[in-house]
């Protein structure tokens, strides 16, 4: 999965210009920036909701910014995304919202959606929310719910737009682990956007880390923290760095891939 | 959940059933369609002035209401010819006369039938011999000021 | 000068432009009508909120335009004598005109901004996109059935809409002012002829309805993502159905020949 010289303007704006950037197979990327920076942006080009003005977008080995809706959506079957508000459909309880992507896309009986949808809204460690309505759910609850429906297709890829952000930190490290798990079990293409430190250093074999005017410095996390780049050194401070410092991950021992 | 569809449900099809009914009423009493093929004895008449008659204008014997206009058109001779379907079994003598009246001195204008004395029947599709064409307000003004009714006004 | 007839360009550019945008999404709602599987669980919801909910209102409107009607045309006819005439008076105007108009701007009111409210808030709070990640057409899925049980809702309310008023004006004009109710309802029943009163006034709900429901649903569709842009879209809805009515309204009463 890859975007190749991707360029964008918002009415005046350029959000981007020329931007480069692979997402390897398998592995967790994470993408930080300020405010304003286009990291969600990211995420809605590479699922199709957003066109860009110029470049290429690969995903899945395959190019979609010029698909139609119709084959945009033959692509979307193997993406899962989460919205960094939630996006459930108000009028329906939190199991139909869950349910919704397996009764639309698959023929499984009514017992064995129920299954995973239970499934799937216990690995984010939520029960007994079925019939409420996403209005009655704390922002935190509301999140996993969302996750839960990101997930329960089993997507090859999942795009996640700021995963941790309002979570209290046992839910960030139960997301955390969630999505560690889902790389390394499923082998899934996890992409997060976030502002959440010290998870994103975690997580993340692959940091991309957007400026202003589109530019984008990539590399692991420790590439980027041993950088002499007073913008990276300002974005990540003191504490990243010592907790780099501490932690030589493990996770990016064994890369195969060198990022760009 | 369930009976919260259910309620849902019952309720659009009550409107539903409410929308249609108004529908229908307006449509076919109102509006008066009839489903069956109507049933009735046809008969012609022909006028030089129906003034504002118009289809579905009734048509009635000493005020009551014994059938309707049908259809209203020019026949060779540039008169107009009318077409109303009778109540069935009505039985009307040949020397019946047809004249354009007004209810009320505004009001809606409707076919008055005069039943006549002979013993001989007109059937169904026959032509009544005698007709009185609407009388129309100039013609009426004119009367008034100038003393007496134009005979123009009566044909036959 | 030049810059004036610029401006004038420029317009008239992005005004064909919005209109075949819309002629465009008009034509994606009539695509998935016939798209599987068929989303009639949710027209039925929506005409529960467009049509069930108006119903109340729509009645007390009807009622209270026949009291009006029958008020103000039994004074007036009664000064020329044909007071007996008032059963076609309030037919022909409730049936022919006042009953399609005014309950396609009563039904654009309550049930047309309700519709570009609840889709501009989704588009809003990323909910049609969150759809279209799930490869879910969202216009099949949330726009459609509010579309089309608009169009079904208009004519069904607009026929209710005048047998109250026609309940109406006979309870002033008959049990009131004492008019005989036999003339009433057979001038009513007299005057009024299938094609040229009631088929005109079935055509007309049905169009106005088909015109709401298409632009309640764009408004909504293509509104600014936040709160200010929902609730522009929803007062616009309010004011580009409302006109459209009306120039409809004209347009089929001139193409009638009536």
């Amino acid at each position: 999965m890859a975007l190749r010289d991707v360029g964008l303007t918002f009415g005046r704006r350029p959000v981007f210009d020329g931007l480069s950037c692979d997402f390897p197979r398998g592995r967790i990327t994470v993408v930080m920036g300020g405010s304003g920076s286009g990291k969600s942006t990211i995420l809605r080009l590479i699922g199709g909701l957003q066109r860009p003005d110029r470049g290429s977008i690969r995903v899945a080995g395959q190019e979609i910014s010029g698909l139609g809706e119709i084959e945009l959506s033959q692509v979307r079957q193997r993406l899962g995304m989460l919205f960094q508000n939630g996006a459930l459909l108000d009028s329906m309880s939190v199991f139909e919202n869950v349910a919704l992507p397996l009764v639309e896309h698959t023929r499984l009986s009514a017992g064995e959606v129920a299954r995973r949808v239970h499934e799937r809204l216990e690995s984010v460690g939520l029960s007994d929310v079925d019939d409420l309505l996403p209005g009655e759910l704390s922002g935190g609850m509301l999140r996993r719910v969302a996750f839960a429906r990101a997930i329960v297709m089993e997507p090859e890829i999942l795009l996640c737009d700021e995963p941790f952000s309002g979570l209290d930190p046992p839910n960030v490290s139960r997301i955390e682990a969630l999505l560690v798990h889902l790389k390394r079990d499923l082998g899934l293409t996890i992409i997060v956007t976030s502002h959440h430190m010290a998870s994103s250093l975690r997580m993340a074999e692959q940091l991309i880390l957007l400026q202003r005017q589109g530019l984008a410095l990539i590399g692991t996390p420790a590439e980027l923290a041993a950088s002499r780049d007073t913008t990276i050194a300002e974005f990540i401070g003191e504490d990243g760095a010592a907790f780099l410092a501490r932690h030589r991950d493990p996770m990016v021992a064994g890369r195969d891939e060198q990022p760009r | 959940m369930q009976s919260s569809n259910a309620m849902r449900d019952l309720a659009v099809g009550i409107f539903a059933l409410l929308g249609l009914l108004a529908i229908g009423y307006l449509t076919l009493q109102i509006g008066g369609v009839s489903l069956r093929p109507s049933e009735g004895i046809v008969m012609f008449a022909t006028f030089d002035d129906i003034g504002g008659l118009s289809s579905r204008s009734p048509v009635r014997i000493a005020g009551v209401k014994v059938g309707r206009v049908e259809a209203i058109e020019l026949d060779d001779d540039l008169r107009a010819r009318v077409r109303m379907l009778l109540d069935q079994g009505l039985e009307l003598s040949v020397d019946t006369a047809a004249a354009i009246r007004t209810s009320g001195l505004l009001g809606d204008q409707f076919i008055a039938l005069e039943p006549g004395a002979e013993d001989e029947l007109l059937g169904n599709g026959d032509v009544f011999s005698f007709t009185e064409s609407a009388w129309n307000v100039d013609a009426l003004v004119g009367a008034v000021v100038h003393g007496s009714a134009d005979d123009d006004e009566k044909d036959d | 000068m030049i810059g004036w007839i610029r401006e004038l360009g420029a317009r008239t550019t992005a005004g064909v432009e919005a209109l075949g945008r819309i002629v465009v999404f008009g034509a994606l709602i009539v695509r998935a009508i016939f798209l599987r599987p068929s989303r009639i669980r949710f027209v039925l919801a929506a005409i529960f909120d467009s049509g069930v909910l108006s119903l109340a209102l729509i009645c007390a409107s009807g009622a209270t335009v026949g009291f009006v009607l029958g008020l103000q045309l039994y004074n007036t006819l009664s000064r020329f004598g044909a007071e007996e005439s008032l059963g076609t008076a309030v037919g022909l105007s409730l049936i022919r005109e006042l009953g399609p108009v005014l309950t396609g701007l009563l039904v654009t009111g309550r049930a047309g901004s309700a519709t570009t409210a609840e889709i501009g808030s989704m588009k809003a709070t990323e909910q049609l996109d969150g759809l279209r990640m799930m490869a879910i057409d969202p216009i099949h899925f949330v726009v459609m059935p509010r579309a089309v049980a608009l169009s079904i809702a208009m004519p069904l309310l607009s026929a209710i809409f005048v047998l109250f008023g026609i309940f109406g004006a006979y309870l002033i004009g008959v049990e009131m002012l004492g008019l005989d109710s036999g003339s009433y309802v057979s001038s009513l029943e007299n005057s009024v002829e299938f094609r040229d009163d009631v088929l005109q006034s079935l055509v007309k709900s049905v169009v106005f309805g088909m015109l709401l429901g298409l632009i309640a649903t764009w408004r909504g569709y293509s509104c600014e993502p936040h709160a200010k842009g929902v609730s522009r879209a929803t007062t616009s809805t309010v004011v580009t159905a409302s006109v459209c009515i009306l120039l409809a309204d004209y347009t089929l009463t001139a193409l009638w020949g009536v």
